[in-house]
């Protein structure tokens, strides 16, 4: 098997992401999606530092640093601002962490989808608030260590996808960089649809997971596998679509190994894993009959 | 100082994070390397399968393929037909589903090679040394082929008018057609090798006049003196040792065997005896003193004869052969139980009392192995060294069956390259190492997330009903399509095939693809490893940066 990604490179080395960092290879292969004609809306997240300090940019694209909670509204901004200049071919990325997702800039994000204003929403999911310190966001998984969190959190991961397809925009994914043609492919898409578009990609941190760098790819892999993270697609808040279905089985061994690996998840008990593995198993069912419900929609 | 006017609304980046040289955060470096595919390793004549297999997956054409494989091994055809496949034994892929059809590329290589005329391009020859070998068995004309490619021409003595030894005398052709191996042997005979056919040593040659004339000798005599079965009535003149039996058949000469027919043994010879009779219109019945598992005979080989429900009777061991009125009636067997297992392994037979049986044969084929025959060797004789191709005589070196006793064609070959390498050493008075002895890459190595499940591809094969009653080439081989099919199910263990992984996954961009290879880009890696992971064949390895 070989991979059929763009040899457009869009992006700098010598930016400040940790080694293994999934983030950093999340944009990479976005901007290799979206191409030169892009420009790039940042909230805090760890992208605003990894992007590098003034003055300087690891992008080779328009980025434009904005408040945390900011990344909806901005976008809708920007993108009105080019409609009115009549630049019409350029794609408005708005790339937030989960803190500026799931917690801080939802409002901003929901105003918009409601308004279906036109740009791509990359929230890069790596499951906390990394670069301040691993403070735990409402994207932390239920279980996890976190600096804010010492034992474990306590509350279940929020369910973003569900959040966005509520709001019946046109297009919404969950990706991950572990499948680089299915991520572009999804990109790809998006860039082809209007209104308001949203992927979600987990990505490892290798520093805030407490994981060597060298399994970050792994990690992802392992969650799209073990039915913790699904790929799948929905179209305008009712068609979903199963992607890399013959990969994915929520599988107790491939869970416990996503876990194992993970220094955040050392402290659960035999109980506790059990509890992960359930909860998993009926999330994945909750999707599947969310598919199924497509046979309904066609008649 | 400008007015506040004047400068932008907002501060803008100028330059890129290029300055920053992020390569000193690294503790780790990786380095692409190549490692020793499995395949490779078990060859006993060290073909570079992974590589041929990879330049018909580059498809950088037939020609560089036979090219690299018959650097190795100048018998393609042969191999891909009667090699046991350690090849394929070994092969990481059978962890994951089936092993890679080797055996059935390196034929359709072996054949193009032959339809084609492809040829080698040979160094001048060196007068200076002279160099005999005896025997023109699968040993000594791979020594001589590889004596050749170094530039030494050597002259080979073979007893009998045919040359190839057991490949033309002992192999049936419905396994290995005589066309193709002739076909072999000739491409190496006129690579400018000298023959004296019909010359046995110790007859009409004495050994210490060889010794005289040439100075360095290579004996390759294989292993051909049949084992004497040693029961009551085996001097009876239906009683036809295996390979006599194979040898009158591969000259094409009528053998009289009667209707039932017991071959007793359990090794390839033994097979190919049992199969020969059933495709002359006659009963065989496969006698053999432990179970199917115990089989030294191939696998596929095994295979074959139970599709061609060809009747065992395992566990039993042959007493005594009745007689009456001259004609052999039966064979007369006790039972076996298998007891220990011995040094090899195998588990020893151990007879059980009282259970003699009869089978109703006629004609009796003994299958019970060979020995070496070294008798033409005055006075004191040859110990070979550990090296197994030294001898305690100065010049001469020895191999092929001829040491190890019976084994199977590759090793032979293998030997032949063995020696071959040696008599360089000892010409020239060198000492090059014979190879690299690293460890080959297991299937734990591999990061098998980027292959798919791919049934092998099997090799044509004549159906049961029309192989029954001819001599006629059991299988058929590759076409085209099936052999680029089977090609790209290739692991490529250890050694890079320009896959992309690594520089699709890097965090840093610090993959470079040059000219169809990749560097790192040390000044910016930061030794994630994330590479070194992700890449599927272990091609990549990490290093501690030094401080």
């Amino acid at each position: 098997m070989k991979f059929t990604i763009p040899q457009e490179e869009n992006m700098h080395p010598g930016h400040l992401a940790c080694p293994g960092c999934g983030g950093a290879l999340a944009m990479r292969l976005a901007l290799k999606a979206l191409g030169k004609k892009t420009m790039v809306v940042l909230p805090a997240c760890c992208w605003s530092i990894i992007n590098g300090p003034f003055p300087y940019s690891a992008v080779k694209v328009p980025l434009f640093h904005t408040a945390f909670e900011t990344a909806g509204s901005v976008s809708s901004g920007i993108k009105a601002a080019l409609d009115i200049l009549g630049k019409k071919d350029i794609t408005v990325l708005a790339w937030a962490g989960d803190g500026g997702t799931f917690d801080i800039g939802l409002q901003a994000l929901s105003a918009a989808a409601e308004r279906n204003d036109d740009f791509i929403y990359v929230c890069y999911d790596n499951e906390a608030y990394m670069n301040t310190g691993i403070q735990r966001s409402s994207a932390t998984p239920w279980g996890a260590w976190s600096s804010t969190t010492p034992a474990a959190k306590e509350e279940p991961k929020k369910n973003i996808m569900d959040i966005m397809v509520a709001h019946r925009i046109p297009y919404a994914a969950t990706a991950s960089v572990s499948y680089p043609d299915d991520f572009i492919r999804k990109l790809k898409r998006a860039k082809d649809i209007k209104g308001t578009r949203f992927i979600h990609a987990l990505v490892c941190c290798p520093t805030g997971w407490k994981c060597s760098s060298e399994i970050s790819i792994k990690l992802t892999r392992l969650a799209v596998q073990s039915g913790i993270f699904p790929l799948y697609e929905v179209e305008n808040g009712l068609k979903y679509t199963l992607n890399k279905p013959q990969q994915i089985s929520p599988d107790n061994k491939l869970i416990r190994s996503y876990l194992g690996a993970q220094g955040r998840f050392a402290n659960l008990s035999e109980k506790d894993t059990k509890k992960i593995v359930a909860d998993i198993k009926s999330e994945w069912l909750r999707l599947l009959n969310k598919i199924e419900g497509n046979i309904c929609i066609k008649q | 100082m400008k007015q506040v006017f004047q400068l932008p609304p907002w501060a803008i980046s100028t330059e890129s994070t290029l300055y920053n040289k992020t390569g000193s955060w690294r503790n780790y470096r990786p380095v692409y390397r190549n490692r020793i595919p499995p395949c490779n390793n078990a060859c006993p004549s060290g073909e570079k399968i992974q590589q041929y297999i990879d330049i018909l997956n580059q498809e950088e054409g037939l020609y560089k393929a036979w090219k690299l494989l018959t650097q190795d091994n100048p018998f393609p055809a042969v191999c891909g037909r009667v090699c046991f496949h350690p090849c394929e034994n070994s092969c990481n892929r059978s962890d994951y589903d089936e092993p890679i059809n080797i055996h059935t590329i390196e034929r359709f290589i072996g054949d193009i090679g032959l339809n084609e005329g492809f040829k080698w391009r040979l160094p001048r020859v060196n007068k200076k040394y002279k160099i005999a070998i005896i025997g023109a068995g699968p040993a000594g004309l791979s020594c001589a082929y590889h004596l050749r490619r170094r530039g030494y021409q050597s002259t080979i003595f073979e007893a009998d008018n045919k040359l190839g030894g057991l490949l033309s005398q002992g192999i049936p052709s419905y396994r290995l057609p005589q066309d193709i191996v002739q076909a072999e042997i000739a491409r190496i005979i006129k690579s400018d090798v000298k023959i004296h056919s019909n010359t046995a040593i110790g007859n009409e040659y004495d050994f210490d006049k060889l010794l005289k004339e040439y100075k360095t000798v290579f004996i390759a005599i294989g292993a051909h003196k049949e084992k004497k079965l040693g029961i009551p009535g085996a001097e009876h003149p239906s009683v036809i040792p295996a390979l006599e039996f194979l040898y009158q058949l591969c000259a094409g000469k009528r053998v009289k065997i009667g209707q039932r027919v017991g071959i007793i043994g359990g090794g390839n010879s033994a097979l190919d005896a049992a199969r020969s009779v059933l495709r002359l219109g006659k009963k065989p019945i496969v006698i053999y003193r432990r179970t199917e598992n115990e089989m030294p005979a191939i696998l596929d080989e095994i295979q074959e004869a139970k599709e061609e429900q060809i009747e065992f009777v395992f566990l039993a061991a042959p007493e005594r052969i009745i007689i009456r009125n001259n004609k052999i009636v039966s064979l007369e067997c006790i039972k076996m139980k298998l007891g220990q297992a011995d040094k090899t392994g195998r588990r020893q037979p151990i007879p059980i009392k009282g259970s003699d049986f009869k089978v109703g044969v006629d004609t009796i084929i003994p299958a019970i192995g060979e020995e070496v025959d070294t008798s033409f060797i005055p006075g004191s004789f040859l110990k070979v060294l550990d090296d197994t191709v030294s001898t305690n005589y100065e010049g001469v070196f020895a191999g092929g069956d001829a040491v190890t006793g019976p084994k199977t064609v590759v090793d032979a070959i293998g030997a032949g390259k063995k020696a071959a390498h040696l008599i360089h050493c000892y010409l020239r008075q060198v000492c090059l190492p014979v190879g690299a002895s690293e460890k080959p890459v297991v299937f734990e190595d591999l990061n098998t997330a980027y292959f798919e499940h791919e049934t092998r591809i099997p090799s044509g094969k004549l159906p049961l009903s029309s192989r029954l009653k001819t001599f006629a080439e059991v299988y058929q081989g590759y076409e085209k399509p099936q052999l680029k099919q089977e090609c790209s199910r290739c692991f490529s263990c250890g050694v890079c095939n320009k896959c992309d992984n690594c520089f699709v996954f890097c965090p840093d961009m610090s993959v470079n693809k040059r000219a169809g290879k990749y560097e790192f880009d040390y000044d910016y890696c930061k030794g994630c490893g994330v590479c070194v992971l992700e890449c599927p064949r272990n091609a990549i390895g990490l290093v501690q940066e030094e401080r």
